[in-house]
């Protein structure tokens, strides 16, 4: 039972092959047909319009561009900390990175209205938007939050992030690819060396993206742990769907010997600790707020604790982000069950969406006092159905034939012989 | 079964010095390996082999160890998933205990209100939960993991074996129970060297010398001892006298460079420059206008002024935090030494200072000589609706009442009281010895039966106790709304009691006893 594994693939697929060139043209019409009929539906049938739409796309986009970061961060700090156990897996968290890069289409619906002064998204790109909030806040603030919150800025800003994020993904995915080929392990160290001020340009990037994207959907509030809690969120996001796509591409008879219970176990850890890491980040930025007791801030989850609906989400969120999680994947034997992590993964990945819809949605129909009801997020659905062909479709498209393990990683060894204490 | 004697107790303590070799006990066989692969090869083939008892020593954590030796998973994350949640649980009731509970037997008293936050709020509890979780989950783990490694053990007999000091450094061990019940020296010896050990040989343990070493029982009491010290030198310092001054250990806690909340001050925190905090010089901002703090939100004029619909404005202001309003409160007493236009707009229709009172309050209006006189306000004739009238406000009324009335009142309300009886003879006195009036201050006390008195609305009498009128001074100050109200309803009933009797003024040198009825 301790026969020391070679290095060597042993797997009879390693890649998704003809499925791959089969999948693309169903994800992508899925994806599009989804994105019409959320379109479609919020616009011709009275749920809410363009508005609503643009929230619903806004909501999608962040969960899923919250995993392509996810696993990049994933991508990375395995570089930098020279992780031999997480060899096997790497690879599908280096195509989910690089799914960022077509992402940046799915930005420019996102990007295009704002530079053309629509404000039904952002508020702070209309004119004299303070006017709202009657009574609380002082007017100087626009004046202030004007040189950031300036639609150019904002357009150049995201089309930064995606350079940035691209360049990343692209160089740990091509040194990857390339090593399949040669086997040097010189690339391993190149990619250690650009590993550390990568991610520090990493961190960089997603603070603003988060502050960006999700953030200035309020413009009057302003938390400096939003950034921190979006990247919790965002690893949560990456480690699950890489652990989802191992377990499924084993179920389809692919890298069945390499990815080991033990790798398993192993990413069903780093879920536990970001559960743990994001509970503890957003109580933290809950509990300054809560105890300041400052109304600019406050009202920020004043209404999401509303008698609104959003109040069942934060229950919905804190019992099920958190307390549930927490206990069910402390168990050894729990986190070793191949069947069980597929459902905590899909899980864990809709209670992250719950998150992202607990972030975006209260804004919509926000008019600076009241927060609208809690709609039935049809809208929000459809599209989430639509974003899921387009994410599997990017994803099989980078993918293609590629193998799904690293060949020739020279802590492939390590990797395959690992086991957990 | 042992495979040696054991030796008999008395021979182990033999005056003869040289311990025999036969006076030891075999514990088991040592088998060295090289390198941790043949390590885990070697505890495998002995696991299969049918060896239960056995144990490995490796400089540093060896993967797969414990299943080549067959060793089940610990028991003890169970025990510190128990501990923990019982630390969650101690320290949610320590807060709760702390801050919350309202009467608790030992330590109480910690109910403070925070950021007007409740006493006992969950988020402000669960950092400090989840600290003693982290700590008792922690204590759990490192208490835990020596209980059930038997630890900690003052000697081990492989520490006596030369060749096991390198288990610290570069040689790896298995060592084979002699208590497995698959043991036997001689074939175990042969099966380690068959598995690849490099060196075999057997653990003995001395049994000639198993006492606890004299030294070391020395060091325990001298521990003993030294552990003793710092309760002596607290009684010590609580006892003596010291000349000395204090020990600054850290002064930047000792002496903060803070301020008073309402002291005017430097800004010794940015660079120890004398810049002011604020340009008027203050070390904190005053309230914003109209701010008023919580509770404090005087909006009911029958209720706090006794007063049916107040003036637009005045009690609504009257904030402890703005001077000229805080003067309401003090009454028309105050008002001579205000702008009287100033009071004329917040006090409204508060009575000026001198109506229908005696002459003494007369000459004081006179020399104020500003404030005319002005109607009657429009006083409460029932008691506001938010207080209940029942038979606790009543018997808080009476206890107020002789707490702050009777010392001038008496208790029955006659104007007798003690303070009262002894003015009056002063007076007297100061009368006779000096043939002169001009220092007698004191006027008689009101009767509360006087029927100037019992004619009086309910919100006129509660105007009184809070501002004062006449001699008699404001006690809005001291007694608070509630209690005021409850005073008001117990000199009610003290009227009720004479209703209907004629009431002669009460006589001056007479009353020296209180009613004793009234006495409670």
């Amino acid at each position: 039972m301790h026969h020391k594994r070679e290095a060597r693939i042993t797997s009879s697929v390693i890649s998704l092959g003809d499925d791959a060139q089969r999948m693309i043209p169903v994800a992508f019409s899925v994806g599009l047909v989804g994105l019409g009929a959320a379109a479609a539906l919020s616009i011709f049938t009275g749920y809410g319009g363009l508005v609503r739409f643009s929230y619903a796309y806004l909501l999608n986009f962040c969960f899923f561009a919250s995993i392509s970061l996810g696993a990049l961060f994933f991508v990375t700090v395995q570089h930098l900390t020279r992780a031999g156990w997480s060899v096997t897996v790497r690879r599908i968290a280096e195509i989910l990175a690089m799914t960022i890069i077509p992402m940046l289409l799915l930005a420019l619906p996102l990007v295009i209205p704002v530079l053309l002064g629509w404000s039904g998204l952002y508020p702070w790109n209309a004119a004299d938007w303070t006017a709202r909030y009657s009574g609380h806040v002082l007017a100087s603030v626009e004046k202030y939050k004007a040189y950031y919150l300036d639609n150019a800025f904002f357009s150049v800003r995201t089309l930064i992030y995606f350079a940035i994020w691209s360049g990343m993904a692209w160089f740990f995915y091509r040194n990857s690819l390339r090593q399949d080929q040669t086997g040097d392990p010189s690339l391993t160290l190149k990619m250690q060396k650009f590993a550390a001020p990568l991610m520090i340009v990493f961190a960089g990037t997603l603070v603003f993206a988060s502050f960006d994207w999700e953030m200035s959907l309020e413009p009057m509030w302003f938390s400096t742990m939003f950034p921190v809690y979006f990247f919790a969120g965002c690893v949560l996001g990456g480690v699950a769907t890489t652990l989802l796509i191992g377990l499924l591409l084993q179920r389809s008879g692919r890298v069945t010997d390499e990815i080991t219970t033990d790798n398993f176990q192993d990413l069903g850890k780093l879920i536990f600790a970001f559960i743990v890491f994001w509970g503890y980040v957003a109580f933290s930025q809950f509990m300054l707020i809560w105890y300041a007791n400052i109304p600019e801030e406050t009202f920020y989850f004043g209404y999401r604790f509303d008698n609104t609906g959003y109040r069942w989400l934060s229950v919905i969120l804190l019992f099920g982000h958190i307390f549930i999680p927490f206990l069910l994947l402390m168990p050894r034997t729990l986190k070793r069950n191949r069947r069980f992590m597929l459902g905590a993964a899909l899980y864990m990945l809709t209670m992250h969406w719950l998150d992202h819809f607990w972030i975006v949605m209260p804004q919509y129909g926000f008019d600076g006092k009241h927060v609208a009801q809690f709609p039935f997020p049809l809208v929000e659905i459809v599209c989430l159905v639509g974003f899921s062909g387009l994410f599997v479709g990017f994803f099989c498209w980078i993918a293609a034939d590629r193998p799904l393990v690293p060949l020739k990683d020279p802590r492939m060894s390590e990797a395959l012989n690992y086991t957990n204490l | 079964m042992t495979t040696t004697h054991r030796p008999a107790r008395h021979s182990a303590s033999h005056p003869s010095g040289g311990a025999p070799a036969a006076e030891s006990r075999m514990i088991g066989v040592l088998g060295q390996f090289d390198d941790p692969a043949a390590l885990v090869a070697a505890a495998e083939q002995a696991h299969q082999a049918g060896y239960r008892r056995l144990d490995a020593y490796s400089p540093f954590p060896v993967h797969g160890i414990d299943a080549a030796l067959g060793i089940r998973r610990s028991r003890l994350p169970f025990f510190v998933l128990l501990i923990g949640t019982c630390g969650c649980f101690f320290g949610l009731f320590m807060q709760w205990y702390a801050n919350a509970a309202s009467s608790s037997p030992i330590f109480p008293g910690y109910a403070f209100i925070i950021s007007g936050k409740p006493f006992w709020s969950i988020p402000a509890n669960i950092p400090v939960t989840f600290e003693v979780i982290v700590l008792s989950s922690a204590f759990a783990t490192f208490f835990g993991m020596l209980f059930l490694n038997r630890l900690p053990r003052l000697a081990n007999p492989l520490h006596r074996i030369a060749r096991f000091r390198r288990a610290s450094n570069d040689r790896f061990f298995l060592v084979i129970d002699q208590d497995d019940p698959h043991f036997d020296r001689s074939r175990t010896e042969n099966e380690l060297l068959a598995w690849g050990s490099t060196g075999v040989e057997p653990v003995l343990q001395d049994l000639t010398d198993n006492q606890l070493p004299s030294w070391m029982k020395a060091a325990a009491v001298l521990l003993g001892l030294f552990l003793l010290l710092p309760p002596v030198l607290i009684y010590r310092a609580h006892y003596a006298t010291n000349g000395q001054p204090r020990l600054h250990v850290i002064p930047d806690m000792d002496d903060q460079y803070r301020y008073k909340p309402q002291a005017l001050g430097p800004n010794w925190l940015v660079n120890r420059l004398p810049q002011y905090f604020f340009v008027d010089e203050r070390v904190m901002r005053e309230p914003l206008l109209g701010t008023v703090a919580r509770g404090e939100l005087r909006n009911d004029s029958e209720y706090f002024l006794g007063i049916k619909s107040a003036p637009a404005g005045s009690a609504l202001r009257a904030t402890p935090n703005q001077p000229e309003q805080t003067e309401i409160v003090s009454g028309p007493r105050a008002a001579t030494v205000q702008d009287p236009a100033a009071i004329q707009e917040t006090a409204g229709n508060q009575e000026p200072a001198a109506n229908q009172e005696p002459a003494a309050n007369q000459a004081g209006a006179a020399a104020a000589g500003q404030v005319p006189a002005e109607p009657e306000p429009d006083w409460v004739t029932e008691f506001p609706s938010r207080l209940t009238i029942d038979e606790a406000l009543m018997r808080r009324g009476r206890d107020r009442f002789q707490i702050y009335c009777t010392a001038c009142h008496g208790y029955a309300g006659d104007g007798d009281g003690l303070v009262n009886q002894r003015a009056m003879e002063l007076a007297v006195s100061n009368v006779i010895e000096k043939g002169t009036t001009a220092n007698a201050t004191w006027t008689q006390v009101k009767s509360l039966h006087d029927p100037a008195v019992t004619v009086q609305p309910i919100g006129r009498i509660f105007d009184t106790i809070s501002h004062g009128r006449g001699t008699m001074g404001p006690y809005g100050r001291q007694i608070p709304t509630a209690d005021r109200w409850a005073i008001v309803l117990y000199v009610k009933a003290l009227q009720a009691t004479r209703a209907g009797e004629p009431k002669p003024e009460p006589p001056v040198t007479e009353g020296n006893n209180p009613p004793n009825g009234q006495g409670g």
